[in-house]
């Protein structure tokens, strides 16, 4: 993925299209040279470049899953389904294998710049989401090494309001994050142990 | 003799906007007259006329009407951006072309337009390159309320930003409206260096009559301190104008005289004249090569097309242009920049970002 293409200068990104040769492929070729996109095309097999493409289109209505080279549905870059069939089975299955957004064929004069646009947004969106997600889950599962390291001082005699904004200003000294420095707390009263072990033999 | 064929020419005659138009239409009736009398010409035009009166909602059915009535598969026409897009739909459905002829915003190659007027490129990023080093950055932005003047100035704004420059206002009116007095106040508070005018029609007459005004009281909205730029303003609207058009500046493809574009020719009113005439004599010479031509498609024409001196370019269905700055002095446009001809490039995708100038310096007190 290139990063930061400008919302109205797509000049220089790649776009493979993953269609049989078709008149509908030269029409969506024309527009994205228009709008500034090399372009190449394959089938059935994607052309091993396809990992330095900044956009995917695909055909919905004769694709399958082993023509992706990456886990099914977390497509690395921008995916755009061309349906021609808007058959409720192939719809599902082309937001299965990841679609950020469509156009309809046949492929006429329009359509293509919104769909890279939009397509765009919702790839980055979704993997920003993802991302999200992750910390969120990496700090709720560090939720019992905190209780653990609150718990080990104020077990020295302070309350546990006390250990709690003792342990919030050692990370801030190390400049870890909370759930790391309950980590080292938890990890410090059991030498060449670290936290997470800790929690595990809870 | 020749082989005769219908020309569709929907301009409108009334309305808003009709001296773009009209100015338009004569520079497609006398591409056809040109070219019927000429003998190297193998093809003759009829032109089957239809007039929407500037009415956006006559100009889908109208397109129509002239597919229905008549042989024509090409038709001339359209001033605004949102007329064209109206009769898109209409042209994929009948198979038929549109050569439009007037400045527009980009971000368009339709398989079914030929677009032989200038895209930003064309105009409006190398008007601004050019007027922030010699007037400053800080630019107010008046447009019409549809897609002109709204891309226009979205355009002008991520360039004034991206050379350190600040937007002071950005203000619209409907089209037709002739309320301009809350954007002259506003001007008159911020003091911007220039204004960038995306008005079309009565507003941009009335506009420019009341930032004339202004200038006669305040000698800071004066041309020669904070000028009016324009991208679509031509000798076409010059008189309605009068006074109120001196110290204006535009960028186009050409003003009265100048040479260079189109090809052999620089007795042009306006360039609105000039690329609708451009447009008729590219579609003559087109039909010209190929037997069938008539039938064909606008994507089959230009594929088929072998011959030399083909203006159209494949992949985005513009032309390539020269740029011409130039200012309104005594009632007549003077060129006072011109550059090289540059090939229309709609999604902006060739062209190079404005290099960041440098922090402009400022007295402290």
């Amino acid at each position: 993925m290139t990063p930061g293409v400008r919302i109205q200068n797509m000049g220089g990104a790649q776009a493979v299209i993953l269609h049989r040769p078709h008149p509908n492929v030269v029409a969506l070729q024309r527009q994205l040279a228009a709008i500034g996109l090399q372009s190449t095309e394959c089938w059935p097999d994607l052309d091993p470049g396809v990992m330095g493409a900044d956009f995917v289109f695909f055909d919905a209505d004769m694709g399958h899953d082993d023509q992706f080279p990456w886990p099914a549905g977390a497509p690395p870059m921008p995916m755009i389904a061309l349906i021609g069939s808007e058959a409720p089975g192939r719809i599902e299955w082309a937001l299965r294998a990841g679609a950020h957004a469509h156009l309809l064929k046949p492929v006429l004069g329009h359509g293509v710049y919104s769909a890279l646009l939009i397509a765009r947004e919702a790839f980055t969106g979704r993997l920003a989401l993802g991302a999200e997600i992750a910390a969120l889950k990496a700090r709720l599962e560090a939720r019992q090494t905190i209780v653990r390291a609150v718990t080990m001082l104020a077990a020295r005699g302070k309350t546990e309001d006390e250990a709690y904004a003792q342990l919030r200003q050692m990370a801030m000294a190390w400049r870890v994050s909370f759930e790391e420095a309950a980590g080292r707390v938890a990890g410090r009263s059991m030498p060449g142990k670290d936290g997470d072990d800790l929690c595990i033999r809870r | 003799m020749k082989p005769h064929i219908d020309l569709g020419l929907l301009f409108s005659r009334s309305g808003g906007y009709a001296l773009m138009s009209e100015a338009s239409r004569r520079g497609a009736l006398d591409a056809i007259s040109v070219c019927n009398a000429s003998p190297d010409c193998a093809v003759a035009f009829v032109p089957v006329e239809r007039d929407p009166r500037g009415n956006v909602d006559l100009y889908g059915p109208l397109c129509a009407d002239i597919f229905t009535t008549s042989r024509a598969r090409h038709v001339v026409g359209c001033v605004t951006s949102w007329s064209r897009k109206e009769v898109i739909p209409t042209l994929e459905k009948h198979g038929g072309t549109l050569w439009y002829p007037v400045p527009y915003e980009g971000f368009e190659a339709s398989d079914h337009v030929v677009y032989t007027h200038a895209c930003p490129n064309q105009h409006l990023l190398p008007l601004l390159d050019w007027a922030m080093p010699q007037f400053g950055r800080r630019a107010y932005l008046v447009g019409s309320n549809y897609i002109w003047g709204w891309e226009i100035n979205r355009l002008a704004r991520e360039r004034v930003i991206a050379a350190s420059g600040r937007i002071l206002g950005e203000r619209y009116l409907p089209v037709g409206s002739v309320e301009v007095g809350r954007m002259i106040d506003e001007v008159r508070a911020t003091r911007p260096d220039f204004i960038l005018n995306a008005l079309i029609g009565p507003s941009s007459y009335e506009f420019l009559a009341a930032y004339h005004a202004l200038g006669l009281q305040d000698p800071h909205f004066r041309a020669d301190r904070c000028p009016v730029l324009s991208c679509n303003l031509t000798e076409c609207e010059l008189a309605v104008l009068g006074d109120a058009a001196e110290g204006l500046i535009a960028a186009g493809p050409y003003f009265q005289s100048a040479s260079g574009w189109p090809k052999g020719r620089s007795d042009f009113a306006s360039s609105f004249e000039a690329a609708a005439f451009v447009a008729v004599c590219e579609l003559a010479r087109l039909l010209s090569h190929t037997a069938g031509a008539m039938d064909q498609s606008l994507v089959q024409l230009l594929a088929g097309d072998q011959a030399p001196g083909g203006v159209v370019d494949r992949q985005t269905h513009h032309t390539t242009l020269p740029l011409l700055i130039a200012q309104v002095r005594r009632g007549a446009f003077n060129v006072i920049q011109q550059r090289a001809a540059v090939a229309g490039d709609p999604y902006l995708a060739r062209t190079r970002a404005a290099a960041p100038a440098a922090r402009p310096l400022r007295v402290v007190t």
